[in-house]
């Protein structure tokens, strides 16, 4: 007579095994995909990345070169190989720590600024004057420098530096400091157009050597700058979050799990027997049809009024007009115009014929 | 499997303990709370009773009278090594209203208990049980077994029979007709009874001068009304029974009770009357095909037969076919009887249905037909206020006009015509039989 109609926990293996299956499949074929196209995301210029906004090309090609291209995150990192190699400052709105900034300054070596903020430019290229707001356009040389000469036309742009020719003043060449306006021509996305490739080559390519400075997140803060948000939250209220999370799961569970399935039934048709009539009355409204609705009333009307008046159903209009006047005392022509009358010229007419009908029925029934 | 708030509870403990950790020992905190809890729901769950083992036994299908309350009951044994302690459900259709909803229930290892759930129908028919939930919690009270069972289970509900409160007038009316001794009207197919002394009073119509001339007294002859008539009661469950009117009477639902249920009233009522008169009811559901049926047997059981025929019955949204609707009825008949037809006076329906086949039955029995009139139609004719009103009440004045029009033709056919609001059809139906046999009409 009973049956247990929860599957057991092999049952429910079977019947789940395949989309399990089916889930894991689409997993793994995802990951090879990934790991075979090989797409690395990263900020941008930093050499990891191979979208359109990072440096990986740029890298690549200086290998293929010979040059060994090292990325470096952090302050400590970049002043420890500063030295005796090319320092590509990728990110320098990432470098606000004055302090290592100072110190990094004190390291020999040369130094490829790109679009460098007032700050990076006062420590590590003192001395020279910037101005924001350039158009990174294609531009023409503009002056002798090998570097430039050779690459020919180039897109650049951002800052433009004091007493720099070249590219319209975007970039400056003096001894180990190398200053670019802008990145944008050294990224995946714009390196193949115009010369941006042989500029870049050139610019970056000069030492064997290159320490590529690409910081993914701020590093330090500035003089007088407040301590990030993060740093003032203790470090376990990240981990009662997560408990939290672990608590609103469990609730969930508790008040989501229903005691048995929803119980379905055939619910009955709702048909209301009046809404014909309802439809009928619309229908008249909706077409101004005075003429049958003062028909029905008029008929309806006769029908109760003749037994009331001792007159049959064959009776004729004057026989009932006589009778009527006769009970009700109005006047004859009025009670005819009213019982046989025309069609009511609008709404009101209508609604006073109506009255006017009740009036009849009432007198003629209270006589 | 199921969790409780003391797991959620559980949880939220653990993360002010992890707050309250000192910060290089906040991840440990966090790993641990979330070990403990693991292994607190797991060993709950191992230490809980098993759900699959338990047996159900359920009393026997019950019916009861839409209106009224049933209780169904449901035996729970636990065979299983472990008490079984928490929820219990036993769902029937949402209509149904069982009360209350879940059960506590605490079951030793071995013992059975008896679980009570009370149904109060909101809507007539069939409702089987949906199953039983049983969610067994572990001895922390933190997670619970949870599982279904089916259990059979039917509960019938009835029509109402809300107009019995009529039949006693009724039947004292039918006495009196009965004890009108002899009958003053003397239809055809009034029967003999008996002989007796004239007294004063008498028709002297009834005197039976052949019995007079072989007695000293003047004896008269006394008549009965007739009895072991046949009647057929036709309940038509096509389109136009589905349409609701007046106002539902189990639930107080004011988009109101189907034509159909109110025809059932009136057909009880008026099968009670006629068992009670000595008449033979036979009872016949049609649309398109034959829905129910019920031939007048034994009479003591008539009443049962005919609510438990009618229950599971609902209107069907097709045209019903009038003319195999009259072939059935034809087919059933072989006297001459009356058949109450309990259908709509719908003019539309009944021109183009029942009346170009209606002297197939008129001409061989006396067909009474009878329809629910609906009292939103009636308001809406009384209203007068501004024109829109005086549009409906136009309407409904026209259907008015066509409900007496078809209602001549039928006479003119020789048909019994009824035609009531909702509450008042079945005493209207059966003072139509009643006038019918005093007549002698049957």
């Amino acid at each position: 007579m009973t049956t247990s109609t929860t599957p057991t926990i092999t049952e429910r293996w079977r019947s789940w095994r395949g989309v399990l299956g089916a889930a894991g499949l689409i997993v793994v074929v995802a990951v090879l995909i990934v790991l075979v196209s090989g797409v690395r995301n990263g900020g941008r210029l930093d050499i990891e990345a191979t979208s359109p906004a990072g440096a990986r090309a740029l890298a690549e090609l200086l290998r293929g070169q010979g040059v060994t291209v090292t990325q470096v995150t952090t302050f400590d990192d970049a002043i420890a190989r500063a030295e005796g190699s090319l320092l590509v400052v990728a990110r320098p709105e990432f470098l606000a720590d004055p302090a290592k900034l100072a110190e990094l300054a004190a390291r020999p070596g040369a130094r490829l600024l790109i679009a460098p903020t007032p700050p990076v430019l006062r420590a590590l290229a003192p001395g020279v004057t910037a101005r924001p707001g350039a158009a990174e356009t294609v531009r023409d040389p503009g002056c002798d420098l090998d570097a430039a000469v050779l690459a020919g036309d180039a897109v650049t742009g951002g800052w433009s530096f004091g007493g720099a020719t070249c590219y319209g003043g975007t970039v400056s060449v003096s001894g180990e400091v190398t200053l670019v306006g802008s990145g944008t021509f050294m990224t995946n996305g714009k390196l193949v157009e115009n010369g941006n490739a042989a500029l870049a080559m050139n610019l970056a390519g000069t030492h064997q050597r290159v320490t590529w400075f690409a910081p993914r997140s701020p590093l330090g803060v500035p003089d007088g700058g407040a301590k990030p948000l993060s740093e003032l939250i203790p470090a376990n209220v990240g981990w009662f979050v997560w408990a939290l999370v672990v608590a609103v799961l469990l609730t969930a569970l508790w008040r989501g799990r229903r005691l048995g399935p929803v119980v379905e039934e055939r619910l009955p048709v709702v048909v209301r027997a009046a809404e014909t009539v309802e439809g009928r009355g619309r229908l008249y409204r909706a077409r101004a049809a005075h003429d049958r609705a003062a028909l029905a009333l008029r008929q309806a009307a006769l029908a109760r009024l003749t037994p009331r008046l001792g007159l049959t159903a064959t009776a004729g209009d004057d026989e009932i007009v006589t009778a009527a006047a006769a009970r009700t005392g109005q006047d004859g022509g009025q009670v005819r115009q009213v019982l046989f009358g025309g069609t009511p010229s609008g709404d009101a007419a209508l609604v006073a014929l109506a009255r006017d009908l009740d009036t009849i029925e009432r007198q003629v029934r209270d006589s | 499997m199921a969790l409780t708030g003391r797991a959620a509870l559980l949880a939220v403990a653990g993360a002010l303990l992890v707050l309250a950790a000192p910060a290089d020992l906040a991840a440990v905190a966090f790993w641990l709370v979330v070990a403990v809890i693991v292994l607190v729901i797991a060993v709950d769950l191992a230490l809980a009773g098993s759900v699959r083992v338990l047996r159900f036994e359920r009393s026997d299908d019950l019916r009861v009278r839409l209106g009224e309350a049933a209780e169904v009951t449901l035996l729970v044994a636990n065979p299983g090594g472990r008490r079984v302690r928490g929820l219990l459900r036993d769902a029937w259709p949402p209509s149904t209203r069982p009360a209350p909803r879940e059960h506590e229930v605490d079951i030793p290892p071995g013992e059975r208990r008896r679980v009570a759930t009370t149904l109060r129908p909101l809507r007539r028919g069939d409702f089987t049980a949906a199953g039983v939930t049983v969610r067994a919690l572990g001895p922390l009270g933190v997670a619970a077994r949870q599982g279904s069972h089916r259990v059979e289970g039917r509960v019938r509900v009835l029509p109402p029979f809300l107009s019995r409160r009529h039949l006693p007038a009724k039947l004292a009316r039918l006495r009196a007709i009965d004890g009108l001794n002899p009958v003053q009207i003397r239809g055809q197919g009034t029967e003999f009874d008996s002989l007796r002394e004239y007294v004063v009073g008498d028709d002297v119509r009834s005197i039976d001068w052949r019995a007079t001339a072989r007695r000293a007294d003047v004896v008269v002859r006394t008549w009965r009304p007739e009895r072991d008539r046949r009647v057929l009661i036709v309940l038509d469950t096509g389109r136009t029974s589905a349409g609701r009117v007046g106002v539902d009477p189990a639930s107080g639902d004011p988009s109101g009770w189907p034509r159909l249920d109110w025809g059932m009233d009136a057909a009880l009522l008026l099968a009670a009357l006629c068992a009670r008169a000595g008449d033979r009811v036979d009872f016949l559901a049609y649309d398109r095909a034959v829905r129910a049926q019920v031939s007048g047997g034994g009479r003591g059981d008539l009443l049962p037969a005919l609510v438990t025929a009618m229950a599971p019955l609902q209107p069907e949204l097709v045209e019903a076919d009038a003319h195999g609707m009259v072939a059935a009825v034809l087919s059933r008949l072989r006297r001459r009887s009356l058949v109450v037809v309990l259908t709509d006076l719908n003019a539309t329906a009944l021109d183009e249905g029942l009346i170009p086949v209606l002297p197939q039955l008129s001409s061989r029995h006396l067909v009474l037909l009878a329809a629910v009139a609906d009292p939103r139609v009636a308001a809406l004719a009384a209203g007068r206020d501004g024109p829109e009103e005086v549009f409906d009440a136009a309407a409904a004045e026209r259907q008015g006009v066509e409900r007496r029009q078809v209602t001549a033709r039928l006479r003119r056919h020789g048909v019994e015509v009824v035609d009531a609001l909702p509450d008042d059809l079945a005493p209207a139906l059966a003072d139509a039989y009643l006038n019918l046999k005093a007549a002698g009409r049957l």
